[in-house]
């Protein structure tokens, strides 16, 4: 508001005869399809969504189903084992978390040596 | 009735602030240990999203914090029952208060923990990988605080409360 946009600045360029028949990254010539992959892969956004439904639904349904089948109404047990599983649920993410790691490094190796 | 003045009608207000401070101090803890270690998240992957699953552990943690505050805080509100049902003693109003408020203190205490050492500690894993062991044996230990809470205030309602 403080500068004074001229009129040919604030025009929105037409396609140039330069560069309208190559298209570049930020402006794909209109009949070329953008890139819209997502930039995270799915595979993650499973490992996430099942553990966040892991660890809403687990401990909490261990404590109501074992009350009364495993544990005979005695909820100290009940109550532990509810601890029990949402620790469980922590180190199952930890372990997936390290694989996850590992993988990613073997395939960067792998690519490494092919590019060689 | 004999036992009238130990089974007072205020008596389930101190049963339902047990419920209440479990809960609310929990998910403060759990919250803050989440948007804590966020922060730190979001700062390193920016620069290194490769380590964006390792650096989740300390959200995962705070999330156990509050699930240790639910469990305590259903446990309380299973053993309470309206009046004509069953005679509210006050010791058991005063036991489930102190249990409350003790699991969820504890998990604030925990929560607060790992919120900061989450931050700094994938901040600094970024820069040094060797850092992760002792950053989650540490978030383990405060982990920990919040189990203790659980677990002793697991067994007093248990063992003090036979009906």
């Amino acid at each position: 508001m403080t500068t004074r946009r001229t009129a040919a600045q604030t025009a929105i360029p037409d396609t140039d005869n330069g560069s309208s028949s190559s298209g570049n990254i930020i402006s794909p010539r209109a009949s070329e399809k953008s890139n819209i992959t997502p930039a995270v892969p799915s595979s993650v956004i499973a490992k996430l969504l099942g553990f966040t439904f892991a660890m809403i639904t687990l401990p909490i349904s261990t404590y109501f189903l074992s009350l009364n089948t495993l544990f005979s109404g005695n909820s100290t047990w009940a109550g532990a084992s509810a601890a029990i599983m949402a620790n469980v649920v922590l180190l199952s993410y930890v372990v997936v978390a390290f694989r996850d790691d590992q993988s990613e490094r073997a395939e960067m190796m792998e690519q490494e040596k092919k590019a060689r | 009735m004999a036992d009238v003045e130990l089974t007072p009608k205020f008596a389930p207000f101190f049963g339902m602030g047990g419920i209440a401070f479990a809960m609310i101090f929990g998910c403060m803890g759990a919250a803050y240990g989440t948007a804590k270690s966020g922060i730190g998240i979001a700062g390193v992957g920016v620069f290194r999203p490769d380590l964006i699953m390792k650096s989740l552990i300390p959200v995962v943690m705070s999330g156990i914090i509050a699930v240790y505050a639910l469990v305590i805080a259903v446990l309380i509100a299973g053993d309470m029952a309206p009046p004509p049902g069953q005679h509210y003693s006050l010791f058991t109003g005063f036991m489930h208060l102190a249990c409350g408020l003790s699991v969820g203190l504890t998990g604030l205490a925990a929560g607060y923990a790992i919120g900061v050492v989450g931050d700094m500690g994938v901040r600094s894993y970024m820069q040094q990988s060797r850092i992760f062991v002792g950053m989650v044996l540490i978030l383990i230990f405060g982990e920990v605080l919040g189990l203790y809470g659980y677990i002793t205030q697991h067994h007093a309602i248990q063992a003090c409360c036979e009906g």
